[in-house]
């Protein structure tokens, strides 16, 4: 278990508690100050995007000031929206945790490729919860509209997604109430994106964390292309693949595309060394 | 490969960032065309929704509904593919040290 579940599990995995889905999204808060014009406080997303912007820029043109804002970014993000890589097994069991389901567009690939996914085939995101039912407020953000369906019909768009090398990781909308799924890619998931390249914690990594039988393993290299994270690669020398534990982010994509089980999902909290690795 | 939160050899000295200037003038309607966003190795642009209306769906043709931001131009290597790509002429780009 992570520090979220120490925090918002209840003794359970957080993601797998019923109670973190319950509140809606978009909801309506009265924040403080609020219609009183002398006070310009920005809503905590606005502000948690100036503050990754500044972080960014800082990385490169401000190593001095990169470790504060870095640290800001991270304190903002883990308040609004934060994600933790699970399984193929874990999003598929996490659909009967609440309803309704909505599959709708990926609002990242949206920004950074601008590609619109504007039919139930193309949907990469999916809103989980009660929240869902107010999609219609904001068409923008859900373009295209969103399509509903049932927990088996969301498994199989999953495993659809998987299959093409996606991988899967919750999403929070005002930690720890959790919004739905994303099935996300390098680089045009952001919080794979400010994770890897900006070391900005957007992104937890998972429960679960990836070992090669080196017995079964043929070298082949299909897990290679199919890891998000980089952390896979060929090693020359032995002819095998080789995963970086350190590296790994525990999404099962090596593991789910290997056609000789030579990938085992090892949960992190059982490797002394790996147990403080998020 | 190595896409881990790295660290360039001399991180220490700050590095000049290219300054990428888009203009919404010249590209009233980045929706409509995003070439820039697609051709770009490096995956340096952002485009940001600036009319997020609720109810309204946005209209891609409508001049200033969204912006293009040259956010991860740390990442920019300076291929100018998007300068060629652009059919507007609305991106310049320059490092330090040269002219526009
Ligand atoms: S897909 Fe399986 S057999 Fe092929 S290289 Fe990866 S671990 Fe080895
Ligand atoms: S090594 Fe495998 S489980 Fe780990 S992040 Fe890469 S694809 Fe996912
Ligand atoms: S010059 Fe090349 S790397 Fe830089 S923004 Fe343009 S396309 Fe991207
Ligand atoms: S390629 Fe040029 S015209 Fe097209 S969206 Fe980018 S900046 Fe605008």
């Amino acid at each position: 278990m992570c520090q979220y579940c120490m925090t918002h599990g209840h003794g359970q995995v957080w993601y797998k508690n019923a109670l973190n889905y319950a509140r809606q999204m978009y909801k309506l808060r009265k924040r403080e100050g609020a219609g009183d014009p002398r006070q310009k406080e920005l809503d905590p997303e606005s502000q948690a995007g100036l503050i990754l912007a500044q972080a960014v820029e800082a990385k490169t043109a401000d190593p001095q000031r990169y470790p504060e804002l870095k640290k800001m970014a991270n304190r903002l993000v883990m308040q609004t929206s934060v994600g933790q890589v699970v399984t193929l097994q874990e999003a598929m069991d996490i659909v009967d945790l609440a309803s309704p389901i909505a599959l709708m567009s990926c609002v990242c690939r949206k920004m950074t490729r601008g590609k619109v996914e504007d039919d139930e085939r193309s949907y990469t995101c999916m809103g989980l919860g009660i929240g869902m039912f107010k999609w219609d407020r904001w068409p923008e953000r859900y373009k295209g509209g969103v399509e509903f369906v049932t927990p088996d019909q969301a498994r199989d768009w999953l495993r659809k997604w998987n299959k093409k090398g996606m991988m899967h990781s919750i999403m929070t909308h005002g930690t720890p109430y959790i919004g739905g799924i994303c099935n996300c890619d390098y680089p045009d998931c952001l919080a794979i994106r400010y994770r890897l390249d900006y070391g900005i914690n957007q992104l937890i990594k998972g429960h679960w964390v990836a070992k090669v039988d080196y017995e079964k393993c043929n070298g082949c290299g299909v897990c290679v292309s199919r890891c998000q994270f980089g952390a896979v690669k060929k090693e020359v020398t032995t002819g095998k693949t080789n995963i970086d534990m350190m590296r790994c982010f525990g999404c099962g994509l090596c593991e789910t595309g290997c056609k000789r089980q030579a990938v085992t999902m090892v949960e992190r909290t059982t490797l002394p060394g790996m147990r403080g690795v998020w | 490969m190595v896409r881990m939160m790295w660290e360039d050899a001399f991180s220490e000295i700050p590095r000049s960032i290219p300054r990428i200037v888009w203009s919404m003038d010249r590209c009233p309607t980045p929706m409509a065309c995003k070439k820039c966003l697609e051709i770009c190795p490096q995956a340096v642009f952002m485009l940001i929704t600036v009319k997020n209306q609720k109810f309204v769906e946005t209209d891609v043709n409508e001049p200033g509904a969204y912006a293009m931001h040259p956010l991860f131009r740390d990442k920019c290597v300076g291929c100018l593919d998007c300068v060629r790509a652009c059919p507007a002429g609305a991106i310049n780009i320059a490092f330090e040290g040269e002219g526009d």
